[in-house]
């Protein structure tokens, strides 16, 4: 599985946040889509002064899958997780996990094809983002995360 | 009198419309067997950016970062297409020193520096507005917001490498940064070790995962010798930090990754100073 490197447009979003998606083949449409709307969710935490990465995870998913996302964090950053999907009437999850597989986000919730997660990690290390496609029409499901800090 | 209403009513009403727009995800687990995740299951690793490390630092006092800035040097391009690409790496990395110490005319000196770097490996068109905004920024002296423009740099310079098929350039460009940037790190937490300083240099992740990269390293990459020392570099720190857990990273172990690091940048220096 590739890690995408996506770069994305948005005119509510600061010049930083502008990244485009690299793969423009067709077949990846729906996850620049995916990226898209992670973005739109991002976008409201940037303007309140949470950075928002340029790089991005993004690929498909069937319905009950999961896939791990690897991600070094630091203690004393507060994170928050933005998953999203081209698919609107999917219903998608994002949890933050530990080295140890315990659960470690203060928080997570959903809204339509967006899920959120914010951990504030009690050590520094390795931290699992376990995205997963709870329900949805389609056999595959796009989907894309951005994550976004601050102190 | 009504609009007091209004706006109770509102401030009542609000948080069963939040509940309507906005719901709980289904409970997860709270632990969970992450040896069920086989290797394609895993998703690449995100390097951090900078910023993010700093963004603690900053929490934990005020570090001398004068003192981290080094020599004033400006690195002409050489023939080593590796070489440039790590140095490419240091001299981002010393931008983001330099903004920590506050030093503009240096900020601004290094923009031009990336500038020139980066046309050396034929990505200077992806990253003239970025080295044009820092300088404008610095001369403002809008900390925050060159920060964040050196964080698109490095993110810039990747993105045209992989563009033009160089990904593994691009990987040794990270690697630069992160030398650099951890060379800088270990000096800081020296000055006044502390273990919450100290745990910033607990990355196991990304030892890992620049070592798998160094080790995929293509021939054409290969013939050059200094990947195969930044290689045996890495592969040194690798059991320094992980024989220790996040909290319990001593002040030895510091003083060698510190040794380890700045010899490298030193090696990554020569000859293009």
């Amino acid at each position: 599985m590739k890690r995408y490197a996506l770069r994305f447009f948005s005119v509510g979003l600061p010049v930083a946040l502008a990244a485009l998606f690299f793969v423009t083949s067709p077949a990846f449409a729906y996850v620049n889509d995916a990226l898209s709307f992670a973005y739109e969710a991002a976008n409201p935490y940037a303007q309140q002064g949470w950075l928002i990465r340029e790089d991005a995870w993004g690929g498909d998913l069937g319905a009950g899958d999961k896939k791990a996302v690897t991600a070094q964090l630091f203690r004393g950053n507060r994170y928050m997780f933005f998953l999203a999907t081209d698919v609107e009437t999917a219903s998608l999850r994002v949890n933050i996990y530990d080295s140890e597989g315990k659960l470690a986000e203060s928080k997570s919730w959903q809204r339509g094809r967006f899920a959120f997660a914010e951990v504030r990690p009690r050590a520094t290390g390795t931290y699992y983002a376990i995205v997963e496609v709870l329900s949805s029409p389609e056999e595959r499901t796009g989907w894309a995360l951005v994550y976004g800090f601050r102190q | 009198m009504l609009e007091t209403i209004a706006v109770r009513f509102s401030v009542f009403l609000f948080p069963f419309l939040a509940a309507s727009i906005c719901v709980a995800a289904p409970k997860p687990p709270q632990q969970i067997d992450l040896s069920q995740f086989p290797a394609d299951t895993i998703e690449n690793v995100v390097v951090p950016v900078p910023s993010e490390i700093f963004a603690v630092l900053d929490k934990l006092g005020n570090p001398n970062w004068r003192t981290e800035l080094g020599p004033k040097n400006t690195y002409a391009a050489t023939a080593d297409r590796a070489q440039i690409a790590l140095l490419l790496g240091t001299v981002i990395a010393d931008g983001f020193v330099a903004v920590e110490a506050e030093d503009s005319e240096r900020v601004k000196e290094i923009g031009r520096n990336v500038l020139t770097l980066a046309e050396a490996i034929n990505v200077r068109k992806s990253v003239v507005s970025r080295s044009n905004s820092i300088i404008e920024k610095a001369d403002r002296r809008e900390w925050n917001a060159v920060r964040r423009e050196f964080d698109g740099a490095l993110h810039d310079v990747n993105q045209a490498m992989v563009e033009l098929n160089d990904g593994q350039l691009a990987q040794l460009v990270s690697l630069g940064g992160w030398l650099r940037g951890t060379e800088a790190l270990t000096s800081i937490v020296q000055q006044k070790y502390s273990r919450d300083r100290a745990e910033l240099l607990y990355q196991p992740l990304l030892l890992d995962y620049f070592s798998q990269q160094l080790a995929e390293m293509g021939s054409r990459l290969r013939r050059y010798r200094l990947v195969g020392e930044v290689e045996e570099a890495v592969g040194r720190m690798g059991p320094l930090i992980k024989k220790s857990s996040s909290n319990d990273i001593t002040p030895e172990t510091v003083a060698e990754i510190n040794a380890i690091t700045a010899k490298m940048v030193q090696r990554i220096r020569a000859k293009a100073g």
